[in-house]
């Protein structure tokens, strides 16, 4: 962060009071951290004068380091309202909005400083940090532009410029400027900065390369290849530029020089075959060119599997090379021969000669070898088994090899998987705590055990076999705290996915004990377990709720991450893996773990919704019935809970130390949050909601979930049209898929129909608006024949 | 070729996997206190690797011929009578998985047995095998032992073996 007082000062302000004079202090002071001394300072002057506006920002922003976070806004917002020209006041509201991780308001007073004449270079910078968070390339570029023109004299500043060009769309520009630096500091260059240069010109080139001009991108290339550090990349590039020039045979050397260097990378072996065009040839020709390759690298393991990809299952060779191939890796006790193996599976012919082959071998001539070519065999069948889906020879096959080494703990990982297919979860965690117990710091065994805890819904017990793992605060009851530092989403989204289906578990439980209480009314025994039942249904929802919600707050912590990488990439001279790394950030919430969290928070939140569509409508009820009767009434739905037992409390309590996410945390069981949302006025979640969908649906939209949640959305606010359109976005998912008619679809399509028919308030007009508008989307829809639509859309 | 068979520590994080073998390949039971006991540090124990993979044990303490051992469960007991001066070494358990045996994995345990009995300057390594575990008998006569005239009378009674009787078998070193 810039300071605010710069050393050399240009121009020293004029000072015309005590109240300006006390306002540069506390700044000075501000810039040292002194921010008590400064406080003083600044409310001395503010008594004085309580219209002082730099003095009322620098209050804000001071309250705010000193943690009086709820006092920081108002006196900044009172500044900017007095003196809104006033570059000092500027600066400071920018900073305090950065300090909250608002960028768009930061980027607006920043830049309202640099246009009101601050002479502080800084804050330009900051600017662009601020700028480049928020995606304002447009802006970024001028902001980048200023910034060069104080500071020519580094090279960050030049390739920040080009970086801002680039993202801005212009790769013109950002050639240019690139080549113009290169061009002056090439007599100027350290064998220090060589990287840099290195790295500087294969950016250049990647520019020229993509704006089009892939000839021009190779000249380049190759005539700045004894700057370039990177071999790798240089021979990278330049394979893929000459085989986009059609340049085959020269493509061939480099990929066969990229072998040479690199013989496992399969990648090289299949673009070796693109640039020969041999793929397209007899199999015959491609034998001879893998086993030549297969003679140079003997060690390397694609010249021999790729072969068995592109040999089809009847050529006489198929059967002897898979035979060798895999016979080889059992022999030597590959615990990974299957997982090698795996995608010839989906060739039938293959996978039923690689079965023939493993079990003549098991059958035949495991004797002849040591005793761990046996296990290894019989753990390769119960793998087949599993793949094909025959649970019950898989798991005799695992009981063998388990009958014959007990000790190995890749068998219990098996057999518990098998287990899992079968669908008792709860075994399947059992052995596979018996697997770990074999190794305590066998630490990939100690993960999956807790997923499949975590899977048979004990999440306690999940969190303190992981925690044998984390680092354990002195008196911490278990690592729950360390896991949220760092981060471990998926053990987070595994303990909320257990606590919804704990908490539906007890819903299940209310709707029983809810059917029988029809018979017995007013039982006090019933009344008091539903009450308990009802109790443990908000914590456990609240704690999904909570343990979702901590997911989120990590994704916008890996967002906020990149911030210091606009600095600190460019100054190191990587704009490559700069660029790539923006272009990551702008899609994390794609990674399916967020899909599964907005997925289970939406689950959540319309079940609130519904609730409080319920309640509300019961109310209503409630009133009109009123009239009639004064006899006790039961609502539908959940009930308001009375004062809890101070036996639930006490067990609560006790709880806490296992499920805070933070020492002293204010919000242990997330039932704040809960009911927050459940107080929350009716259209609010919706909202929340979709926002979450909306952040994903906008970085890629060809996910399926994101889609299905503004679909639902839409309709539970009665907004039709909108709706239809979302339907009609989950159609393209769908086509793309290779679904045409998605079932999916179709069964949405009715659903709006159907919503629309309910509606009692719908606007006539509209309604019939929205069902045209179904037609000419879905001309196979009518009205009367819902099945005979699905019957179309059914893939 | 590198030698497949390995000799290793035994740990807290492994102790399971110590358990798992003897479970697996004797017909005797030792008690959840006895494997804890295992990891104090006057312990003689070693596990044993072929091609990686942990397929034996043998647990070992010092003892006096004078103790009167006359069941199992005496034999395992942690504190013998200690004012009477340890002369040899007592084998406590063995075993090697039954797939792996008569690959050399005992004859190595058995060369660390040896080497930890002259460490401890005693000169007789002595056990008890089961009348009826004869691969267990051949074995340790094969390698060196000698097995008494008289045999021990329900040895095994409360394990709830057949034919509880047991020989005792010893060897100088």
């Amino acid at each position: 962060m810039s300071k605010l007082i710069q050393k050399k000062k240009v121009g020293a302000p004029i000072l015309t009071n005590k109240e300006d004079e006390n306002f540069y202090e506390a700044l000075k002071l501000y810039d040292q951290l002194q921010h008590k001394k400064a406080l003083k300072l600044v409310t001395a002057s503010l008594k004085k004068n309580s219209n002082h506006a730099a003095c009322l920002a620098l209050k804000g922003c001071l309250n705010y380091q000193l943690g009086n976070k709820s006092e920081a806004e108002a006196p900044i917002l009172k500044a900017i309202g007095k003196e809104p020209r006033n570059h000092y006041v500027n600066h400071l509201a920018g900073m305090y909005y950065k300090l909250i991780d608002n960028y768009e308001e930061a980027a607006k007073w920043m830049k309202a400083a640099v246009d009101n004449g601050s002479p502080n270079t800084g804050i330009i910078r900051d600017l662009a940090y601020v700028q480049t968070q928020i995606r304002d390339y447009k802006n970024l570029v001028v902001t980048r532009q200023q910034f060069l023109e104080k500071q020519p004299g580094y090279r960050a500043n030049w390739t920040s410029v080009a970086v801002a060009h680039h993202m801005n769309g212009d790769h013109q520009q950002a050639y240019t400027t690139l080549q113009k630096i290169e061009d002056i500091i090439r007599e100027h260059l350290n064998e220090g900065d060589r990287y840099e240069q290195s790295e500087c010109i294969l950016y250049k080139i990647q520019l020229i390369g993509e704006s089009g001009l892939v000839e021009k991108a190779l000249d380049q290339l190759e005539k700045d290849e004894r700057e370039i550090k990177d071999k790798l990349a240089f021979l990278e590039m330049k394979g893929r530029y000459l085989l986009m020039l059609n340049r085959k045979k020269e493509a061939s050397v480099v990929y066969r020089q990229l072998l040479k260097r690199n013989p496992d990378n399969v990648q090289f072996y299949i673009l070796l075959e693109t640039s020969l065009e041999s793929a397209s040839k007899p199999v015959e020709i491609r034998l001879k060119l893998f086993d030549k390759l297969a003679s140079f690298y003997p060690k390397s393991d694609p010249p021999k599997f790729v072969p068995l990809l592109f040999l089809p299952a009847s050529h006489p060779e198929f059967k002897s090379r898979v035979r060798e191939y895999l016979l080889s890796q059992l022999k030597r006790g590959f615990p990974a021969t299957f997982v090698n193996l795996k995608p010839l599976y989906k060739n039938l012919a293959k996978r039923a000669i690689i079965f023939d082959i493993v079990n003549e071998f098991h059958n035949l001539e495991l004797s002849q070898f040591d005793p761990t070519v046996a296990v290894w065999t019989k753990f390769f069948l119960a793998q087949h088994y599993l793949y094909v889906n025959d649970l019950e020879k898989a798991e005799e096959s695992i009981n063998e090899a388990i009958e014959h080494t007990p000790t190995l703990v890749e068998l219990y990982i098996l057999k518990a998987r098998i287990i899992k297919h079968k669908g008792d979860y709860e075994l399947a965690s059992a052995i596979m705590e018996e697997g770990r117990e074999l190794d305590l710091q066998d630490r990939f065994i100690n993960s999956k055990s807790t997923k499949y805890l975590l899977r048979a819904n004990k999440v306690d017990q999940a969190i303190d076999t992981i925690s044998l793992f984390t680092k354990l605060d002195k008196d911490a009851a278990n690592g729950l705290k360390d896991l949220h530092v760092m981060q471990a989403n998926w053990v987070l989204v595994e303990s909320a996915e257990a606590y919804v289906r704990i908490y539906k578990n007890y819903v299940k439980q209310l709707q029983a004990l809810e059917a029988k209480d029809e018979h017995e009314e007013g039982d006090k025994n019933i009344e008091e377990e539903k009450e308990e039942i009802l109790e443990n249904i908000d914590m456990y929802m609240g704690l999904a709720l909570k343990r979702y919600n901590a997911i989120v707050k990590n994704f916008k912590i890996f967002f906020q991450d990149q911030y210091d990488f606009h600095s600190y990439c460019p100054r190191r001279g990587t704009p490559r893996d700069y660029v790539e790394t923006l272009k990551w950030e702008d899609k994390i919430h794609t990674t399916p773990i967020y899909i599964r969290v907005i997925k289970g928070l939406s689950g959540i939140m319309f079940e609130i919704y519904d609730d409080q569509v319920r309640k509300h409508n019961a109310q209503l009820k409630e009133l009109l019935e009123e009239e009639d009767t004064k006899s006790k009434k039961k609502s539908n739905g959940k009930k308001k809970l009375k004062s809890p037992k101070s036996q639930l409390i006490k067990k609560k309590s006790k709880l806490v130390p296992l499920v805070e996410l933070e020492k002293d945390d204010q919000d242990p069981f997330g039932s704040k949050a809960l009911s927050d949302l459940q107080n929350n006025a009716n259209g609010k979640i919706m909202d929340i909601l979709l926002e979450l969908a909306k952040t994903v649906s906008d970085e890629d939209p060809m996910l399926k979930t994101p889609w299905e949640i503004v679909i639902n959305v839409y309709l539970n606010e009665g907004k039709y049209v909108l709706a239809l359109q979302a339907i009609r976005s989950l159609e393209k998912v769908m086509t793309r898929r290779g679904s045409a008619k998605s079932r999916l679809v179709g069964e949405y399509v009715l659903k709006l129909d159907e919503s629309i028919n309910k509606d009692t308030q719908i606007n006539s007009a509209i309604a019939q608006v929205v069902s045209k508008s179904i037609i000419a989307a879905f001309p196979e829809f009518t009205k009367d024949a819902p099945d005979a639509f699905l019957a179309i859309y059914c893939q | 070729m590198r030698d497949p068979i390995s000799l290793d520590d035994l740990t807290s994080n492994n102790l399971g996997t110590f358990k798992k073998i003897n479970t697996s390949s004797l017909p005797v039971k030792y008690p959840e206190s006895w494997y804890k006991d295992s990891l104090n540090k006057d312990q003689i124990i070693s596990l044993g690797y072929y091609r990686e993979l942990p397929v034996a044990g043998i647990k070992l303490k010092t003892i006096s011929t004078q103790h009167n051992i006359n069941c199992f469960e005496t034999g395992i007991q942690q504190q013998l009578n200690s004012k009477i001066l340890p002369n040899a070494v007592y084998i406590e358990s063995f075993a090697v998985l039954k797939p792996y045996r008569h690959l050399g994995i005992g004859s190595k345990l058995l060369d660390f047995a040896i080497e930890k009995t002259k460490q401890h300057f005693v000169h007789e390594i002595t056990a008890h095998v089961h009348v009826d575990n004869h691969e267990a008998l051949d074995w340790y006569l094969k390698h060196g032992f000698q097995k008494d005239e008289n045999v021990l009378k329900d040895y095994f009674k409360q394990q709830g073996l057949p034919n509880p009787d047991a020989y005792i078998i010893r060897m100088k070193v």
